[in-house]
């Protein structure tokens, strides 16, 4: 287990290598650099600005002193907002981003499993359909949709909630809901089929045959089994729901990770752009290997190889 | 500067579901005569309230709220997150804003007219020459350290701008003082040969290159702001945080939290301190142009800016009593490449924009929010003669064009209009598109970039047709004209006219008000003749300002000195919350 645990974090470090050796290079390939404006800035600025960041230098240079700050986790300043660096940035943005990724999935988790729960054991009814049916629609529609919607009718219309800005527990409710409305209907149908799956194996019916009551098949014994899709999506779904906010948090005016990411990659930001995919990399990565992890603790077949 | 629209799909969604229910649609209430007379703001006489040169109507309901959540606290939204808040190296006017409110310049503005009114200095002398000026700086006024506010502290800071090292976007504007030019190209090592100098602590003179009219409107701008020496040297890039920075304007810097607000508060040692009725500003880092209006529509903000609410918007919010809009000074136009063949052609060029019909493109997409104008210069100068702009006559650009050699357009080649990523300028493009389709038989596709490779392109001359736009620094015609020099690098069309540019550099040397006026006009006429820009309207503002906010007035720059506004309750306005 912990060789297991070891190696996986090992396996990392090639793998942000590549990650951060393309993004270095594409990010550099797009038109223009991080000193455009409008209003041009005098050539003797961009020239000193160029020489402080070390942009003129040949690319390999630039390169080399690049992975050797990351290795020392110094990834420099933002070149848009100069009074903070990148690690400042992202640590600023990331409690919240955290909070809003974090509140969505519990969200999900709390509605969707039970849906999913009852959907499976009624299966075929309208307990089933109703909800599934929702779950498609949660599918499908699109967050920065929804999200405007809900604003307009619980913010303008009906006035309960405020429709944007990142504050109290009324500022949270819509873009949590907005964020979970596909973790709900990802989980919800996950749950329901992993539990068909369960409820048909020989040690269900050993349950029931021991007369078992019906909910403590389900919570005991179907439910266990049955989660285990769930857990497997719950990694890149963590991962997601924090890294992938960017619309939500553009739609509320959430200070998160998100909105750095967008536009660092528009003001050609690179130092930020740097910053930020190798965060969301580390982030995707991480979560993945501890959901092998859970596997391995949920399902005794799995072995830690 | 460069204006940027841009409007989401999302907040065309909100707008239809407005539509489709009518919920947000306004009633249109009775036009009603009265206007609201309030109080003078220190200094001034009486004003009529709500003065936008749209007519106000007080008897309608807000769009927003009608009183304000705390008279003491005033909110707006202020775009995206700002980056720099170092006056020195700014360039946008939302970061002015901010600036302008913890720093405080050797003048102010005045509310309504943006005319200068005494700041860190008290008076200032101008010799007969119109090559010095001397400024007599404020005893007492302090930086929120304690120390005193001298004239070496703006010797230091004009400086600094200039330094050949200093990335400051706006240095050119300095270059009318003597040797500042000479200083950032590094032809000058010593910047004691610069004509910015403290005499003593409380002396600032400055001398000019050319005798420069529009100086003392120059000096408001927010690059001549002072920075504090000391808190700068010490903390270099990061001297600007909320722990660190030292300023001397009305406000303070409270709270800066990236990506979500800023908050300045009231500084009760700011010198004016006294005439300062607000205690709290904020100001919110939102990005998106729909959530900002949502936010003003749920009561959240007092203001959202010029700027943040783009055409679409405007029909649904343009009956409310809290919308105005005004004149702006600047222009909407486009560029031609003339180094590529066949805009080369002087005749190309005039046939093209002789097949624009401005009228109906501000009608039709831009709901009348802006105003269709054929000259370079924007309307809002009384003393301008402006020349005869560029009219919409199909007739005269077929002929033109048949005269370059392509009749009915047979032969032109195929061009590309190249604007970056916004609704807007995409609409206008469709349209001109299919005004030159129609009109001239010519053809010509579109080009949309995101902002960083469309200014590549323009700066490159890597285009043949770009959208472009110029927003006045300062209140003279001069600010539009001098960019278009030959090599200024913001003229980006690659045009170069040796009669413009001693025109315009004349102007910038002549005493008599009128003679220099006419002067700028002759060059302006040359640019319309030679037609390397395109013009095809003028911008005006369009805001929602709360009816409580009081000491706002529509100008000409969009700027509102953030120390005269206050907030009160207004007496029988309907539809309050």
């Amino acid at each position: 287990m912990t060789r297991f645990v070891v190696r996986r974090l090992l396996s990392i470090v090639p793998t942000l290598w590549v990650i951060v050796t393309i993004t270095f290079f594409l990010i550099r390939l797009a038109p223009g650099g991080p000193f455009v404006s409008e209003r041009e800035i005098p050539a003797e600025a961009k020239a000193a600005l160029s020489a402080k960041y070390g942009l003129d230098q040949p690319m390999h240079v630039q390169y080399f002193r690049y992975l050797t700050n990351v290795a020392r986790f110094d990834f420099g300043p933002s070149y848009k907002f100069p009074s903070r660096s990148v690690r400042e940035i992202i640590l600023g943005a990331l409690p919240t981003s955290l909070e809003l990724g974090g509140l969505a999935l519990l969200f999900a988790l709390v509605i969707g499993i039970p849906i999913g729960a009852i959907a499976a054991m009624r299966q075929n009814s309208a307990w089933d359909h109703v909800p599934m049916g929702f779950a498609m629609l949660g599918v499908s529609i699109p967050n920065f949709v929804l999200g405007p919607l809900l604003i307009f009718v619980f913010a303008l219309t009906l006035r309960w909630l405020p429709p944007a800005l990142w504050g109290g527990l009324s500022h949270k409710i819509l873009p949590v809901i907005t964020l979970s409305a596909i973790y709900v209907a990802y989980i919800a149908r996950l749950t329901r089929g992993g539990m068909l799956e369960v409820t048909r194996q020989d040690f269900i019916r050993t349950a029931r045959a021991k007369g078992l009551p019906e909910w403590r098949i389900v919570v005991r014994h179907a439910l266990r089994g049955g989660l285990l899709p769930v857990v497997s999506f719950l990694g890149p779904a963590v991962a997601r729901a924090v890294t992938g906010a960017i619309v939500v948090e553009k739609i509320f005016a959430i200070p998160g990770v998100g909105q750095y990411f967008v536009n660092a990659a528009f003001n050609r930001d690179y130092t930020l752009v740097m910053g930020v995919v190798i965060f969301y990399a580390g982030f995707l990565i991480l979560f993945n290997m501890i959901v092998d992890v859970m596997y391995g603790l949920l399902d005794p077949r799995v072995q830690m190889e | 500067m460069g204006l940027e629209s841009t409007a989401g799909k999302r907040g065309a969604l909100v707008i239809a579901l407005a539509l489709a229910t009518g919920i947000s649609v306004p009633r249109l209430a009775a036009r009603g005569e009265a206007r609201a007379v309030v109080a003078p703001p220190p200094g001034g006489a009486s004003a009529i309230a709500n003065a936008s040169t749209s007519s106000p109507k007080p008897q309608a309901r807000s769009f927003g709220r009608s009183h304000p959540a705390d008279p003491r606290v005033f909110r707006f939204t202020n775009g995206t997150e700002p980056e720099v808040l170092d006056p020195a190296l700014m360039s946008a006017q939302s970061d002015g804003r901010i600036a302008r409110g913890i720093f405080e310049g050797l003048t102010t503005e005045d509310p309504r007219t943006l005319d200068p009114l005494p700041g860190m200095a008290t008076s200032w002398d101008i010799s007969t020459d119109g090559l010095k000026y001397t400024f007599h700086v404020r005893h007492g006024a302090l930086w929120t350290n304690g120390d005193a506010v001298t004239a070496r502290d703006f010797e230091y800071s004009w400086l600094r701008v200039l330094h050949p090292d200093t990335p400051a976007r706006y240095a050119d504007i300095f270059y009318v003082i003597r040797n500042a030019r000479a200083y950032k190209k590094k032809e000058i090592i010593d910047a004691q040969q610069v004509g910015i100098r403290a005499a003593n602590d409380s002396t600032f003179v400055v001398d000019l290159a050319t005798p420069t009219p529009y100086f003392m409107q120059l000096v408001s701008y927010y690059p001549f702001l002072p920075v504090h020496k000391a808190t700068v040297e010490a903390f270099g890039d990061r001297w600007t945080r909320p722990e660190h920075i030292v300023t001397n304007g009305p406000f303070r810097l409270g709270v800066h939290k990236p990506n979500d607000r800023i908050e300045l508060v009231r500084d009760p040692a700011y010198w004016d301190a006294v005439h300062v009725r607000l205690d709290r500003i904020i100001l919110y880092a939102t990005e998106d142009l729909s959530t900002m209006l949502n936010m003003y529509r749920a009561g959240m903000t007092d203001w959202n800016p010029s700027g943040y609410l783009p055409a679409q918007y405007v029909p649904y919010v343009r009956d409310y009593n809290d919308f105005r809009s005004g004149a702006y000074l600047g222009t909407y136009f486009y560029s031609f490449n003339v180094t590529q063949k066949p805009f080369d052609d002087v005749r190309v060029r005039r046939a093209l924009a002789s097949a624009v019909d401005r009228e109906k493109i501000v009608k039709y997409l831009l709901y009348d929010s802006k105003t269709p104008w054929g000259g370079i210069v924007p309307p809002g100068f009384e003393k301008y003669p402006y020349p005869q702009g560029v009219v919409f006559d199909p007739e005269k650009g077929r002929a033109l064009l048949a005269e370059a050699g392509f009749p009915g357009g047979k032969g032109f080649p195929k061009f590309e209009i190249l604007f970056n990523t916004s609704q807007d300028h995409r609409k206008i493009a469709e349209a001109i598109q299919e005004m030159w389709k129609r009109e001239l038989g010519v053809d010509v596709s579109l080009s949309n970039q995101e902002f960083a490779s469309y200014m590549k392109a323009t700066v490159g001359l890597q285009y043949q047709v770009a959208r472009r736009s110029w927003i006045a620094d300062y209140k003279d015609p001069n600010t539009f004209l001098y960019m278009l020099r030959g090599g200024d690098g913001n003229n980006r069309s690659g045009w170069t006219n040796a009669r413009f540019d001693s025109l315009v550099t004349a102007a910038g040397a002549e005493m008599d008000p009128a003679r220099r006026m006419r002067t700028l006009a002759g060059a302006e006429q040359i640019a319309l003749n030679e037609m390397p820009f395109l013009p095809i309207y003028a911008y005006r503002t369009v805001e929602l300002v709360a009816p409580y906010v009081r000491g706002w007035y529509p100008t000409a720059l969009d700027n509102h000195p953030l120390k005269y506004l206050w907030l009160e309750r207004v007496a029988g306005t309907g539809g309050g919350r």
